[in-house]
């Protein structure tokens, strides 16, 4: 019995070593492969995969796309651990520059900024850029600053769309003498919470302060507890502290997920009327809106404040960097640059994409139509502030702070926190 | 007599009583699992679990199809048709993550049986101070090691393998591994192995006729704590082997599951009751060492 066994333990062990033998080489070395990691995954990864085709099927070139809702991590292990990925789709502009500094990037060739220079406008280039050499390439790209709305009870009330801060505000009250509440609001993301919160600053920031002041904002030239900042939070403390404008008050909007949070504007009656949020948002609709899109929903750009600074656009995108320089990664980075490469995807919809030279009938309804056209005619086009800044602060402590301030801090406190916080 | 048997009846009663309280409370959270895996999106969304009793018609096996034959995608070809596809389903993930698992169980338990048994009833210099080192390392974190390790793979080509998952695996479970068998094989008694020695028996004899079958209880529990680690670990695959769809194992899966915003949490539900079958099959089959191999040393024989 014990012989019995020992002997199928050694020969599972055997096997095992001999499988491992013939298992070892990957193919890896093969000429025609481009390897893409990066954060998108699901039915993203799909309509990616999707979208690359003509690419692969023109050139005879594979490209193998991996997905991992870790990314962010893993890219930095497998960079430090001399594995990077041919080719990677970093969603946060200061990985970009990390690897940069270190030398890791190929910076763009000629035929290829001549290609960003024509397609896009050129404050894509500038984010791609580190200390003045462009590395990175924007493909698909997300915009914050829209405000969503229940179509048909805006209609059965005669409500219309504000285009100023003041025409917002009256409307909101004209909403709560209605009995309704205005906004629904939620900023819960497990390790994340806040960020929801965080967009709404920068948006108000570009509205109240400009996109200079933003700059400087973003690189701390300006404190974080700059007058400019505090009266940010205080325009938007106007609405969220008032728990007559916001759906369930405070409480509320710490713990409803960012997800939840649109949902009180489908119930019936609507428990809410506007929620502030990206494009992606829709995918967390309910089924029954999703199917119904332009009729269910309407959208509009978060009002101007300032008149001087018109309606900026604040957004985000995964920009793709090279890390092996081989001539099938040149031609696959090429293609990344032209609208063809995004066509496919926009059709699919749930992504918008900034080629000055798109065809917006691409769009497969007019809600995206509508956000893609803000997007490119934007003047002013911000990325995502907590993107930008160090991780300490822009995945930290501005996170918190807009944590600690709705559960009843100071906004001065806060911000002298976040600014001490500042590496 | 009578009295204390009543005593002891109603004693039994109480611990029974509260123990099946416990038991309660701790099943509640899977319990509601369960009910959730069986609603669908919007319910979950919008009510508790516990709103599915009121309301048991819109229960659906749903989730459950979603996950085995993999989300649904609309996506348009390159014909500018819409096309409805179904994603990959989780065989290959299964069949991946059997071969990540059970050689990664397998390596450490025949190195730390025969390690133990070293440390444990072989003389050699510096024993202790090597016993130490390798207890030592049960509190370092396997994280500190992952980039080290990567840059030496990439050199010896195995990133991306899976003889270079079962290593790492191996290594990372090794320390533990020791130390438990270690506990186990040094409390059979010292007559066993003396008459063994007399009798002329060379020291992989009696690990191979002695050691290893006295100490089924003790690997047995040992290969539950490393199965259920490498079956549900992410990070080291993530890592070591990559997460494209040849080699993705059930976690990495799992974890894309939810779509890139997290957006499809509800199938997490039925995604982890779909995984935890054959962890499951595993406990409960080797359950009966499993109970041993914890008091294993306990009361000296």
């Amino acid at each position: 019995m014990k012989k019995i066994v020992l002997s199928i333990l050694i020969m599972t062990f055997l096997v095992v070593a001999i499988f491992a033998g013939g298992q070892q080489e990957p193919a890896e070395d093969s000429e025609k492969v481009v390897r893409v990691f990066g954060a998108f995954v699901d039915e993203e990864q799909r309509r990616f995969e999707e979208a690359i085709k003509p690419f692969e099927e023109r050139t005879g070139i594979e490209v193998i796309y991996e997905g991992s809702s870790d990314f962010e991590t893993l890219i930095s292990v497998r960079v430090e651990g001399g594995n990077p990925p041919d080719i990677a789709a970093l969603p946060q502009p200061g990985l970009m520059k990390n690897f940069a500094s270190q030398d890791r990037l190929v910076p763009m060739w000629p035929s290829l900024e001549e290609a960003i220079d024509e397609n896009y406008a050129p404050v894509w280039k500038t984010l791609g850029s580190y200390e003045g050499t462009p590395y990175g390439v924007f493909h698909r790209v997300n915009a914050k600053s829209f405000v969503w709305y229940p179509k048909k009870a805006w209609e059965a009330e005669g409500y219309e769309v504000p285009t100023t801060w003041d025409e917002l505000m009256s409307l909101m009250d004209r909403m709560v003498a209605d009995g309704y509440t205005p906004w629904a609001v939620g900023i819960e993301s497990g390790g994340a919470t806040g960020w929801p919160g965080t967009d709404w600053i920068e948006d108000i920031m570009l509205r109240t302060a400009g996109p200079e002041m933003y700059d400087k904002w973003v690189s701390n030239e300006i404190p974080f507890n700059d007058p400019v900042v505090k009266n940010a939070f205080s325009v938007l403390g106007e609405i969220w502290m008032n728990p007559k404008y916001v759906y369930g008050g405070t409480n509320t909007i710490l713990t409803t997920s960012f997800g939840d949070a649109p949902l009180p504007m489908f119930f019936d009656p609507p428990k809410a009327m506007m929620h502030r949020q990206g494009n992606f948002i829709t995918g967390f609709f309910p089924e029954a809106i999703q199917a119904n899109l332009e009729e269910e929903i309407g959208v509009f750009p978060l009002p101007s404040i300032d008149p001087e600074y018109g309606i900026p656009v604040l957004g985000g995108g995964d920009q793709f960097v090279v890390f092996n320089d081989t001539p099938e990664v040149r031609q696959f980075v090429e293609f990344l640059a032209t609208w063809e490469s995004g066509e496919s995807w926009a059709r699919s919809g749930g992504a918008l994409f900034p080629y000055l030279n798109q065809d917006l009938n691409a769009y497969p309804n007019e809600i995206e139509r509508s956000l893609a056209e803000a997007l490119v005619n934007a003047k002013v086009f911000r990325f995502d502030a907590s993107d930008l800044m160090p991780a300490q602060v822009g995945a930290g402590t501005f996170w918190t702070g807009v944590v600690d301030w709705l559960t009843g801090r100071s906004i001065d406190d806060v911000l002298a926190d976040i600014q001490r916080s500042w590496p | 007599m009578k009295r204390i048997g009543e005593r002891r009846s109603s004693t039994t009663l109480v611990v029974t009583s509260l123990l099946a309280v416990l038991v309660l409370i701790w099943s509640v959270p899977i319990i509601g699992l369960l009910i959730s895996s069986i609603r669908p999106k919007s319910a979950v969304q919008s009510t508790g679990w516990w709103k599915a009793f009121v309301n048991s018609s819109d229960l659906t096996l749903d989730n459950y199809r979603q996950v085995l034959g993999g989300s649904s995608y609309t996506f348009v070809d390159s014909a500018g048709n819409i096309v409805r596809a179904s994603g990959d389903n989780l065989s290959q993930a299964f069949l991946n993550s059997l071969t990540v698992t059970i050689p990664s169980v397998i390596i450490p338990l025949l190195i730390a049986s025969a390690a133990a048994f070293g440390f444990a009833w072989l003389d050699f210099p510096g024993r202790k101070t090597f016993f130490t080192i390798v207890v030592a390392l049960l509190v370092v974190p396997l994280q500190i090691a992952l980039i080290p390790i990567l840059r030496d793979y990439q050199t010896l080509r195995l990133t991306g393998s899976y003889l270079g998952i079962w290593l790492a695996h191996t290594g990372f479970g090794l320390p533990l591994g020791i130390y438990l068998l270690h506990n186990y094989i040094s409390t059979i008694p010292r007559d066993i192995f003396e008459s063994a020695f007399l009798d002329g028996a060379r020291p992989m004899v009696v690990f191979s006729r002695l050691v290893l079958p006295l100490a089924v209880p003790a690997i047995a529990s040992l290969a539950i704590f490393q199965f259920l680690w490498v079956w549900n670990d992410l990070l080291v695959a993530l890592v070591f082997l990559g997460g494209t769809d040849n080699v993705a194992v059930l976690t990495q899966k799992l974890a894309s599951m939810v779509g890139s915003r997290g957006q499809d949490w509800h199938l997490l539900t039925s995604g982890a009751f779909i995984t935890m079958i054959i962890p499951l099959i595993v406990f409960f089959s080797l359950q009966r060492y499993f109970v041993q191999g914890l008091m294993a040393g306990s009361v000296k024989g």
